[in-house]
């Protein structure tokens, strides 16, 4: 594994991200309100444009002021996060624009896929969409040169203190 | 619109289940994984259940709430339960032996050395405890 320079990433703020991308799109399933669901791809959409979790700033201007949250900072990418993001996005995208097409089905199935994925990342500490990025990495895809931290499995939350 | 409303929170529910049973098959599976490791950390078993905790140096909620709260385990229990600690960063080996993916986490074994419970991130020491005291050979 070759040396790379990790940047410090704040966990937290990752998992308040997915935690309220679940919840508001549990909330737009059991209320049958895609609009809800639309809501949540442009969060995302925006997120990914800005380099940013979508609803990362409830806990940078809500939970953490407060002290609700704690900050959790880890050396780590941020680039797979943020390609992870994007392809939650994407679903969601998909999702919306399925639902107002009037596929209810596929709509639903593509936003409950972000809330299993969101749900493993927030309670599992796995972050599929980032072992996705490291996987293309390996195959050499461009654009995709950063490798996972030393002694963490690609997707798996680094641990505290891992090595360059 | 209410029939509605409760049909598809009862389908959520459902999925919701059927994520967590994958979660709980999932914790099954580290658990067999686990059979017979602790035989890698220690020579001979300390008789008494033992918590194997994956930590690491620099993980603020081991430090902030899963240590004193196996440190308030510890102080209720008295001699009741062995705590055993691996640094991830310095044992990744043995964090990769066992299937630990993030930290903290917290193995339970009996007193034979069977792994009986895994904990993935913080766990509290009321659940802690309620989990030691589910163990038949388990005694304050």
């Amino acid at each position: 594994m070759t040396s790379q320079t990790l940047q410090k990433v704040d966990h937290s703020v990752l998992k308040t991200n997915q935690i309220i991308i679940i919840v508001l799109n549990i909330l737009a399933f059991v209320l049958n309100l895609p609009v809800i669901a639309v809501f949540v791809a442009l969060m995302m959409g925006l997120g990914s444009a800005l380099k940013f979790p979508g609803f990362g700033f409830v806990y940078k201007f809500i939970l953490k002021p407060r002290g609700w949250m704690k900050p959790d900072v880890l050396d780590d990418n941020p680039e797979p996060h943020r390609f992870a993001q994007f392809v939650g996005f994407l679903f969601m995208a998909g999702g919306s624009v399925a639902l107002y097409l009037g596929s209810a089905i596929l709509g639903w199935a593509l936003v409950w896929i972000v809330i299993a994925l969101a749900a493993l990342n927030a309670f599992g500490g796995f972050c599929v969409g980032c072992a996705m990025y490291y996987w293309l990495g390996k195959l050499k895809v461009p654009g995709f040169n950063k490798q996972a931290p030393a002694g963490t499995f690609p997707g798996a939350k680094p641990r505290a203190g891992a090595s360059v | 619109m209410n029939t509605d409303i409760v049909l598809r929170f009862g389908l959520a529910v459902v999925i919701i289940a059927a994520g967590l049973s994958a979660y709980w098959l999932f914790n099954q599976r580290l658990l067999g994984r686990a059979q017979g490791r602790v035989f890698g950390l220690v020579d001979t078993l300390p008789n008494k259940p033992m918590i194997v905790y994956f930590t690491t140096p620099d993980c603020v909620p081991c430090k902030t709430i899963q240590r004193p709260a196996l440190s308030t385990l510890l102080s209720l229990t008295g001699d009741g339960v062995q705590v055993f600690e691996i640094d991830a960063t310095q044992r990744p080996d043995l964090a990769k032996e066992w299937g630990v993916m993030s930290v903290p986490t917290t193995f339970l074994l009996d007193a034979r050395g069977e792994a009986r419970y895994v904990n993935n991130g913080v766990t509290r020491v009321e659940k802690l405890m309620e989990q030691l005291q589910s163990l038949s050979d388990f005694e304050i």
